[in-house]
């Protein structure tokens, strides 16, 4: 009869202990999830392209907007530019070149100027160009 | 259960007492018995709905801290839980599958309370909440299955509310309500959003509220079959109390569920699909989710018209009939017993709608079955 | 009376400038479907009405210009009077086929008049044209040159600008085959007639015509229009280089750095053909059966060497940025996220691009290596993300291992407890 409590209490205790395992294992993904992710939002319509001071001036670099690059541009003023680096003659990714202080598509060398405006070559159309805000240190592109 | 003796948990316990009076829910679960009989296991599944309803609902909240419900930000939210979010897609894909599985628990529930007669007096309000929680659940399904704003979810969506416009009278107005304008724009998925996250979840909380007020109160119904049965032999019949011993094997059956889900996440994680674009024209094989599909095949079979008025009028006037029989079978078949022909008919109308839906479903998805 | 014959004396030389001359200076007479010419000739059947069918079309007709103003005549004589309408004393006739540049760079080579219509027409065709295969032959009298009207047409003729214009863009290449295509035409000269068929081989035909786009080169773009010449094999590499000044730049630095003349191997063309380009492969570069490289580089020469080992470096690299997408695109299957790792393998594709063109047009093994490294490295980036989304596969499935375990444990748990407390109550 000495074995019953004896059974009764192992039982109560593994039950216990597994429940609280099962606790755990779904409040852990569950404090994971509601604590802030590494970006706070999808990147869709505004993206942080750079921080103060990754570009000198008269230089340029490519982000990532969405699934398309862009281009972000410190002219030689210091002011910050940014373009879908999409060329729109082939889609080959443009650069920016400091010496001509224009951006440059090197595939069929097409030119566009700093208003995004093709100046010279084969593409058709402009660049479409994105708002540049800096705030916080961090250099945010949007699309409007 | 056995309180565990500590002191300081006896202490806590007291205080509550003193305050909530929380004990006479014990009593309550103590006192309700779940009666015990061939088809027991067919109780189970009322609670097994209800807790299936509840992970939505966790993980459908869960899922707002993040979800946007714009035509602009939807998919990539989405795409954001999935991928950025830590255990994202673990909420996500949980959600979905839940979603499935409560409908199909709900259909199993509700099947089984048809066939066993549990709809009989007194318990016809019982039914009739019941009936309108099918429908509000189904609601939740298609309104909720728009909200990824993928190609295959746009479509369905446009079928869908298509088919609301073909309903005479109401038709054109139920068809620019569901989707805020005359197509299916970023304004119905906001529409839809407010509809799945406040409108539903309101009208679900009183009309479940209800449902299981009755349920409390009227108890475990025992089917006709049985009652005659024990009649017969004189005996009372067996029963367990509902607190601890129904409610510890319907534990057992939840974590089954908790476990299956789980899995289910992890290894067949919910598609993302492909941005919708209002402008691509229709992807070949657009379906809405498998508990519309017998719906569907249902129009897609009647022919353009039949006695000058169009097929696919007669589909939702038939369908709409038929839930309306389904609502009110406890005013129809009202003295449910072994030997009566009313009740035999009824059975058989409940088979036969089950096979047919069955039929339709799988219609649907084998190849070429469209 | 005094003031009279003043006036008169004064308007009459200006009258006589203004209405004798030889060029027109003004559009003066009639409409030009008012004249004598185009009603006579627009009633009658046959070839003498067809200069009229087109006159909606010609832009002399729709700026104003008619019949006479080319062909001389009365426009203003009485109507059924041919005599007076083919007045040959005001300058009716049709110039022989030889003297028809001359004729019509009368108007075309006299800015002054040309302005009028066009301030910015250029005037400068009948010069360029005179420094031509075809001018020069024309020249010579030779009835076989093409001169203005076999291109532009003689009447309706289309602006330049109109897509529906023999000389747009995507209509010269076959208007020049009226003559080059055709060998019976061409053999007299000595000349091929396969460029046409060739052309319509190649990515550029292909780009002008099919994808409608006119900053591909077609016959102009090449050899000029109206100073037509086959460019000189020393200067094949300008005209391909106005377009690809990549390779052309590419091509100037290597002579530079290694003092060298490359137009002993015409450059662009012994490698991509001058008619037939065919969309480059990776196949004419190093050593293997189709290589542009071996036919002047042989075994054990270094260029041997370099570009054996600039198609070894291509191939790993496209080898890898395939592996690379193979592994994202079965962790996508898998359910896995991978928008963002496919983006940075992009980088890998560009710098294969890059590699791939500065392996054949700098001939700088190690500019090349840096790019094709790069590259490598970039794909292998990409590798790494695709193992890592197969690794956090894993770590979810673990994971789901683990709670099921431990859910199980529960469901025993319970399951025990049901069944002592059933038999407790047995009891």
């Amino acid at each position: 009869m000495g074995e019953q409590p004896t059974r009764r209490g192992f039982l109560n205790w593994f039950l216990g202990t597994s429940l609280g395992a099962m606790a755990a294992s779904v409040l852990y993904p569950l404090a994971r999830y509601v604590s802030p992710p590494d970006v706070p939002e999808a990147q869709t319509d505004r993206v942080v392209a750079g921080k103060e001071g990754d570009l000198k001036p008269n230089d340029g670099k490519i982000f990532r907007f969405g699934s398309q690059p862009g281009l972000l541009v410190r002219t030689a003023e210091g002011e910050y530019m940014a373009y879908s680096a999409a060329c729109t003659h082939l889609n080959c990714t443009v650069q920016y070149r400091g010496d001509l202080k224009q951006i440059w598509c090197a595939c069929h060398n097409g030119f566009y100027d700093l208003q995004g405006t093709n100046v010279g070559g084969p593409p058709p159309r402009p660049l479409e160009k994105f708002k540049v805000n800096v705030a916080n240190g961090e250099i945010v592109v949007s699309r409007t | 259960m056995s309180a565990e003796g500590t002191g300081s948990v006896a202490r806590l316990l007291a205080w509550l007492e003193e305050r909530a009076g929380w004990s006479f829910l014990v009593d309550l679960g103590k006192h309700k018995k779940v009666p015990l009989h061939r088809h027991t296991i067919w109780y189970y599944l009322g609670g097994m709905t209800l807790f299936l309803f509840i992970i939505q609902v966790c993980t459908g909240i869960l899922l707002l801290l993040y979800y946007r419900a714009s035509a602009g930000e939807a998919f990539e939210s989405v795409q954001f839980i999935v991928s950025r979010v830590p255990f994202g897609w673990l909420i996500r894909s949980i959600h979905s599958w839940s979603a499935n599985l409560l409908v199909f628990v709900l259909f199993i529930h509700m099947f089984s309370v048809f066939f066993l007669k549990a709809y009989r007096r007194p318990r016809e309000i019982t039914w009739i909440t019941g009936t309108l929680l099918l429908f509000l659940m189904m609601g939740f399904g298609f309104s909720g299955y728009l909200l990824p704003w993928n190609k295959l979810a746009f479509f369905a969506t446009q079928v869908g509310t298509e088919v609301a416009g073909a309903l005479p009278v109401v038709g054109s107005f139920a068809l620019r309500f569901l989707r805020g304008g005359d197509q299916v724009t970023g304004g119905t998925l906001t529409r839809f959003y407010g509809i799945h996250v406040a409108v539903l979840p309101a009208l679900t909380t009183a009309i479940m509220g209800l449902h299981l007020l009755m349920v409390q109160k009227h108890g475990m119904s025992e089917p006709p079959a049985i009652e005659a049965e024990q009649k017969a032999k004189g005996q009372a019949g067996r029963s367990m109390s509902f607190l601890p011993d129904f409610l510890l094997r319907d534990l057992i059956g939840w974590c089954a569920a908790l476990g299956a889900l789980a899995a289910l996440a992890a290894i067949f994680p919910w598609e993302l699909g492909e941005k919708a674009d209002p402008f691509a024209p229709a992807p070949a094989g657009i379906r809405p989710e498998w508990y519309f599909c017998w719906m569907f095949q249902t129009l897609k079979v009647l022919p353009p018209h039949v006695l000058g008025i169009e097929g696919e009028l007669w589909g939702i006037l038939g369908i709409s009939a038929g839930a309306l029989i389904w609502l009110l079978v406890p005013f129809l078949d009202r003295v449910p017993a072994p030997g009566n022909r009313l009740t035999r008919f009824f059975s058989v109308f409940g088979w036969v709608a089950l096979a047919y839906m069955a039929v339709m479903t799988v219609w649907v998805y084998l190849p070429g079955g469209r | 009376m005094r003031k009279l014959i003043l006036a008169l004396i004064l308007i009459l030389p200006v009258a006589g400038a203004v209405f004798g001359g030889e060029a027109p200076t003004q559009p003066a007479g009639p409409l030009p479907r008012e004249t004598a010419c185009f009603k006579c000739h627009s009633e009658m059947d046959g070839e003498v009405a067809e200069p009229t069918k087109h006159a909606d079309d010609d832009i002399h007709f729709l700026k104003g210009l008619s019949c006479h103003d080319c062909h001389g005549g009365n426009p203003a004589a009485p109507e059924g009077d041919m005599d007076a309408a083919h007045d040959v004393k005001k300058g009716w006739g049709k110039p022989d086929r030889v003297k028809i540049p001359e004729f019509c760079a009368r108007c075309h080579a006299d800015a002054s008049f040309m302005k009028k219509f066009d301030p910015g027409a250029r005037v400068d065709q009948y010069s360029e044209y005179r420094t031509s295969v075809h001018g020069q032959k024309n020249a010579r009298g030779d009835e076989g040159a093409a001169v203005c009207v076999d291109c532009h047409g003689v009447h309706g003729i289309r602006a330049v600008g109109d897509s529906r214009s023999s000389v747009y863009p995507t209509n010269v290449a076959e208007t020049c085959a009226r003559c080059h295509a055709d060998a019976a035409k061409m053999k007299p000269y000595g000349i091929p007639a396969n460029q046409y068929s060739d052309y319509q081989k190649s990515v550029h035909y292909r780009a002008v015509t099919e994808k409608g786009d006119i900053s591909a080169p077609t016959c102009n773009d090449c050899h000029g229009s109206h100073g037509a010449v086959p460019p000189g094999v020393e200067n094949v590499a300008s005209v391909c280089g106005s377009c690809h000044s990549r390779e052309a730049s590419l091509f100037r630095e290597t002579e530079a750095k290694k003092k060298l003349n490359l137009s002993a191997c015409i450059r662009c063309v012994v490698c991509h053909t001058n008619h037939a380009v065919l969309p480059p492969r990776d196949e004419m570069l190093g050593v293997g059966k189709e290589s542009t490289c071996t036919g002047c580089h042989a075994p054990g020469t270094p260029g041997y060497a370099a570009a054996a080992k600039m198609a070894e470096s291509v191939e790993r690299l496209r080898e890898r940025i395939g592996e690379a997408s193979g592994l994202l695109d079965s962790a996508e299957r898998k359910g896995m996220e991978v928008s963002e790792d496919r983006f940075a393998l992009q980088k890998a594709q560009d710098n294969l691009v890059e590699s791939r063109v500065l392996a054949p047009h700098s001939f700088d093994l190690e500019r090349f290596l840096t790019a094709a490294n790069a590259g490598i490295a970039a794909a292998e980036a990409g590798a790494a993300a695709g193992h890592r989304a197969f690794a956090e596969l894993r770590f979810r499935r673990l994971g789901l291992s683990l709670s099921l375990v431990v859910i199980v444990a529960v469901i025993i748990g319970l399951a025990l407890k049901v069944r002592e407390m059933e038999r407790r109550s047995r009891e």
